[in-house]
């Protein structure tokens, strides 16, 4: 294969995992899924009912593989056995995996107010009726780009694993992805407006989230437009740079051309990491400068 | 005290001795009925293989319901994933050197890799849960009844030759880990909470075993078109009772189910 279609190629990979990366944050923003979700759960607890989607199907990484793994399996299936055009069977797949999806938020949604019924957590049905159509869609535009990723990769660079697989190894890792980096902006700044900003979450606050809106009571909706502002679009990049420089390496130096190639890719790949770590580094400090020292207490602990 | 939390003895209606019955023989019955009558008879009976599954998935969502009911909140996805990862490497050797003892062999396997890795969670990790050692070998049982019953619906045999050729080749096998992982670990996690209960978190287990059999069905025409229609629409009458079932067991339980509504008042909530 020519190098320069390589890169083409690679660019539309990057360009396709860095929607899915955001719209998998939004996705569990919208309910409340991962980490944050244990705010969601322990508000009412803490006697603080909320009206915020608790979509605790699993851990992202899972529930991510899951609408993946369908998709990949069911627009695999169509190729192979009807013939079907690649992009037909790609949407279709997306399309049966967001059903899925949907049918699994709606349990979990049901589920876990109906088993804290001495905390008086009422389970209200507007948002069922409006949200679980939106986590079905973002989940619909999140299979079909790791589809087009994981297609994109059996197809046109040859990699020696089957779209299903491939599929649910990008599912598992763009909720890795949407769980550590998009996250924090959901659970960290927007459960906990209500506190100094970059205050950490105290125990006293547990279960405190914020159940206002600025106008009316908040819900999964008003969180995903917060988070579209920043953390979803970071997640997109994280996930995007990962696709893309993850192939980049192998593309630029690729090993089937000779093991010094190979090697290369190795050390260019370390290269990466190391640069990645010190820019990380530069940002974090960079961020305390702006943002003022930690508290007393805090530096001690 | 464990470090799990304090033991906590959990309720339900159905003792655990009947669902394990109920998971080992539906799981075994429904894979060697797929097995033998697709041969004999009709490509179609091998949707008797997904039947199979979802008795294991049942009984692996019990299994895990009574093991996290220690305490394991965020471990409730991890151990569903630990099933079938046990699951996964019993199933391919007992399909691989079982022949026609195949699934047996996988079951026999499987449960002892649960009790290798149950005495190490309790001894070497010292978790001190007391029914951790049963439990990882009844989920490590479920995890593989439920990967050999999906392949056998989707390939149409357990024969380890064609469950190569039509599930791990293809990568299908991917979507049976995750899919029964799922099925496992979701009802509990969904259903997690002082007011659980057996039977809404067991009917949840089969409306997720429905969604696995639809999956099945619809791989089961790459093998061989036969069985995908029925096997789909068996999938979507239980996916649609349990569903239903579920929804009303959820308006028996919750404290109140609202078209629309503002948060309930503080003298409410005292």
């Amino acid at each position: 294969m020519e190098p320069l279609i390589g890169m083409g190629v690679l660019a539309l990979m990057g360009a396709a995992a860095t929607i899915a990366g955001a719209s998998e944050d939004l996705e569990s923003d919208v309910g409340s899924q991962s980490n944050p979700n244990s705010q969601v759960q322990l508000a009412p607890q803490m006697m603080y009912p909320h009206r915020i989607y608790n979509k605790a199907i699993s851990g992202e990484p899972p529930s991510n593989a899951l609408m993946c793994a369908i998709g990949g399996t069911t627009a695999s299936v169509l190729m192979t056995a009807y013939s079907m055009s690649p992009l037909f069977a790609i949407a279709m797949g997306a399309l049966f995996a967001a059903i899925v999806h949907g049918s699994y938020s709606i349990s979990a949604f049901l589920g876990r107010p109906a088993s804290q019924k001495r905390f008086k957590q009422p389970v209200y049905l507007d948002i069922l009726r409006s949200h679980t159509p939106v986590i079905m869609g973002y989940s619909y535009i999140t299979t079909f780009c790791i589809l087009v990723v994981s297609y994109l990769m059996v197809a046109v660079l040859g990699h020696p694993f089957p779209l299903p697989l491939l599929a649910f190894i990008w599912g598992i890792t763009v909720g890795a992805i949407g769980s550590s980096t998009g996250d924090v902006h959901y659970g960290a700044e927007r459960e906990f407006q209500n506190v100094e900003f970059g205050a950490g979450l105290n125990a006293a606050n547990s279960g405190n989230i914020v159940r206002r809106a600025e106008s009316g009571l908040r819900n999964g909706i008003d969180n995903s437009w917060f988070c579209a502002k920043f953390g979803g679009p970071v997640t997109g990049i994280a996930f995007g740079m990962t696709v893309f420089l993850s192939g980049w390496v192998t593309t630029v130096f690729n090993p089937a051309i000779s093991p010094i190639m190979g090697w290369l890719s190795v050390v260019a790949g370390v290269i990466l990491v190391l640069i990645m770590i010190i820019w990380n580094r530069k940002i974090e400090v960079a961020a305390r400068a702006a943002f003022g020292p930690y508290k007393e207490d805090e530096v001690a602990a | 005290m464990s470090a799990g939390g304090e033991p906590k003895a959990i309720g339900g209606a159905i003792v655990p001795n009947k669902i394990i019955a109920f998971g080992i023989l539906g799981g075994l019955i429904g894979i060697y009925a797929a097995h033998f009558l697709d041969s004999m008879i009709s490509p179609v009976f091998s949707f008797m293989g997904a039947l199979g599954a979802i008795c294991a998935i049942v009984w692996g969502a019990d299994a895990v319901r009574r093991v996290c009911s220690y305490g394991l909140g965020t471990g409730v996805p991890s151990i569903g994933m630990l099933a079938l990862g046990m699951g996964v490497v019993a199933s391919m050797f007992g399909l691989a050197v079982g022949g026609i003892y195949g699934p047996i062999l996988a079951f026999v396997s499987a449960a002892i890799i649960g009790l290798i890795i149950g005495v190490l969670a309790n001894k070497v990790l010292g978790m001190n849960i007391p029914i951790m050692e049963q439990s990882m070998v009844e989920i490590a049982g479920a995890g593989a009844l439920t990967i050999v019953g999906l392949s056998t619906t989707m390939a149409g045999t357990f024969m380890f030759d064609e469950v190569l050729t039509y599930v791990v080749a293809p990568g299908y096998i991917a979507v049976i880990f995750i899919a029964g992982g799922m099925a496992i670990l979701h009802p509990f996690n969904a259903c997690l909470g002082p007011d659980e209960h057996q039977d809404r978190t067991l009917t949840l287990a089969f409306e997720k075993g429905g969604i696995a059999m639809v999956i099945a069905g619809l791989v089961s025409a790459v093998a061989g078109s036969a069985a995908m229609l029925p096997t789909i629409m068996i999938g979507v009458f239980i996916w649609y009772t349990s569903f239903a079932k579920f929804y009303e067991l959820t308006k028996r339980d919750s404290y109140k189910i609202l078209g629309s509504g503002l948060l309930p008042t503080e003298e409410e909530l005292q």
